[in-house]
């Protein structure tokens, strides 16, 4: 039982709850995983999307490897953002949009009829281009997705207080914001508002975060400082980032998967792919001749 | 924003209705010239002040317009969450608010009286002053009473005014709630009602708030003129003075300003982040 956003069962699903949710889903979903020897968080397989009548992607198969970072490269419009958001199905909020193949996320196919979506972006979680706290307290914020997945008044103090504790403290942002805790986090500089948008993940013990150019918003300084936090939380989560950043991709990520309208052209490591590779549109691309 | 950039604002806004309240003193006092001594003095079964027919005309527009009001910014929800860009019933919709609002509140009232009333023949009542009782001690006590007929189509006239601004300016308020808001708690796995209940409407309700005020002011001054126009047959004060015209001419100011005030001093920066 890998899915643990598989809505059939509604006993396993109760039962997680009555127990402490976070704790035994996380673990569970875990040790299965290792169990069967999973090393791939998300695979593709001839994945085609359309919007309207544009193809965005066209047979797109990719495997991420599982607890670490993989970037999407590639010039404006290829499709990066369109296959990040295929992960945890946002896409589908534009209307007019159709997709075809599958995508399998933790082993279980997204697109089948019995996956519940908020289960899945439960497990799937998503840091936006421009930090994108909500406009009431840091506290509040990181509690905001544990709140709407559990009942009412379900949380004690002490609980939410411990949960927003680890949280910030797992973003290193505990001590800055220790005072602030009752503060509009819509008043934090943005590389602590872009932190805290992680933080507000994790209470919800995602397995995949995906990132849609988590750094374009934030100067040098922020930068480094998102970069290093998602250096110390790989290997715990997985992530996906989309960046135009050449640079990034290549201090950040283990691996690099390159696009070129629409498809996907070289998925390789990134060391490899930047310094030998294989195919002449991403020499052109990472050797700056193009985009 | 800052603090002390809101409250700049706010004091700016605050000379608004420091206007709004001098003219509205200076319209009391008329009235008070004119009408609101007539109200306790006149045992005159005709001539009984504007009281009577005021709180009669009130009774009919306040439940009416809020009635219209919720239910525009009910529909303005529905086209705005629901229904899809693409779709020909939003698109109907849309086009028939944008043609409703874009119509003054004059002819409305013209509308009402030349089309609606004489269409349904009893135009004649209008100008029949409510019954009146005299008690003992000589002030009068008004029952309501109205025409059925003409209480259903002046109600028509009502809704057809007040929704289509009402259901406006709610889809703007929701409109300016960003995509990227909505998108962070839709993929924190919140479905449609807990994004609207926890990101949406507390963004957008200081501007559907003065949406709903902007509409009710419109029916206001709507009835302002509605009076003027057919205020001969009516009960006036000895000058002449419309005296409900301008009671509901200063209803429709005040609310306006409370609409201008509600959406300036809107901070801008929990509604909006691109």
């Amino acid at each position: 039982m890998l899915s643990q956003f598989h809505s059939t069962q509604p006993t396993e699903t109760i039962n997680c709850r009555q127990e402490d949710a976070q704790e035994t889903t996380g673990l569970l979903c875990y040790k299965l995983a290792t169990i069967k020897k999973m090393n791939y968080s998300i695979e593709t397989e001839n994945l085609s999307l359309w919007y309207g009548d544009f193809q965005a992607l066209i047979d797109v198969n990719v495997k991420i490897t599982d607890g670490q970072i993989t970037s999407l490269i590639g010039p404006s419009g290829c499709g990066k953002t369109t296959l990040l958001r295929c992960f945890n199905r946002v896409n589908e909020r534009y209307g007019n949009v159709t997709t075809k193949g599958t995508i399998e996320v933790l082993g279980k196919n997204i697109y089948d009829a019995d996956v519940s979506l908020p289960e899945l972006r439960k497990a799937v979680g998503m840091v936006f281009q421009r930090p994108n706290p909500l406009p009431i307290s840091v506290y509040e914020n990181i509690l905001f997705g544990l709140r709407i997945h559990s009942p009412l008044r379900s949380i004690t103090r002490t609980e939410s207080d411990r949960i927003v504790e680890e949280a910030l403290r797992s973003v290193f942002l505990w001590e800055d914001l220790k005072d602030k805790l009752k503060v509009r986090a819509t008043s934090l500089q943005l590389e602590q508002q872009q932190k805290l948008c992680i933080a507000r993940l994790l209470p919800l013990k995602p397995k995949i975060i995906l990132m849609d150019e988590p750094c374009s918003a934030l100067d040098a300084e922020g930068t480094l400082a998102v970069e290093e936090l998602m250096e110390a939380l790989a290997g715990r989560y997985t992530f996906l980032i989309v960046t135009h950043n050449m640079a990034q991709a290549r201090r950040v990520s283990k691996e690099c998967i390159y696009m070129f309208l629409g498809e996907l052209i070289e998925h390789r490591e990134t060391q490899a792919l930047f310094e030998t590779p294989e195919h002449p549109k991403t020499a052109d691309y990472v050797q700056m001749r193009y985009g | 924003m800052t603090r002390p950039g809101l409250r700049k604002k706010i004091a700016l806004q605050s000379i608004a209705f420091i206007i709004v309240g001098a003219a509205l003193i200076f319209l009391w006092t008329d009235l008070k010239k004119t009408g609101a001594a007539h109200i306790q003095t006149s045992s005159a079964s005709h001539a009984s002040g504007p009281l009577p027919s005021l709180l009669s005309d009130l009774n009919l527009i306040l439940p009416i317009s809020l009635l219209a009001v919720l239910c525009g910014i009910a529909c303005a929800f529905y086209l705005e969450e629901w229904l899809s860009a693409t779709s020909w019933v939003r698109r109907f919709i849309e086009s028939q608010v944008a043609f409703l609002t874009e119509i003054p509140s004059l002819l409305y009232g013209l509308l009402a009286i030349a089309i609606l009333f004489s269409y349904v023949g009893v135009f004649e009542d209008i100008g029949t002053p409510p019954v009146q009782t005299v008690n003992e001690s000589g002030l009068t006590a008004v029952p309501f009473q109205r025409n059925i007929t003409i209480f259903y189509a002046e109600a028509l006239i009502f809704i057809s005014m007040v929704m289509p601004i009402a259901i406006k300016t709610t889809q703007e308020a929701l409109r300016s709630v960003v995509t990227p808001i909505r998108e962070s708690a839709y993929a924190l796995g919140a479905n449609q009602w807990q994004v609207l209940a926890s990101r949406v409407v507390p963004l957008a309700f200081p501007k559907i708030l003065a949406g709903g005020c902007r509409a009710l002011s419109r029916s206001l001054a709507a009835s302002a003129l509605l009076i003027g126009i057919h205020i001969p047959a009516h009960t006036t004060g000895p000058k002449g003075i419309p005296d409900r015209f301008i009671l509901f001419l200063g209803g429709a100011l005040v609310l306006s300003t409370i609409s201008s005030f509600l959406i300036a001093t809107d901070d801008p920066s929990t509604a909006r982040h691109d």
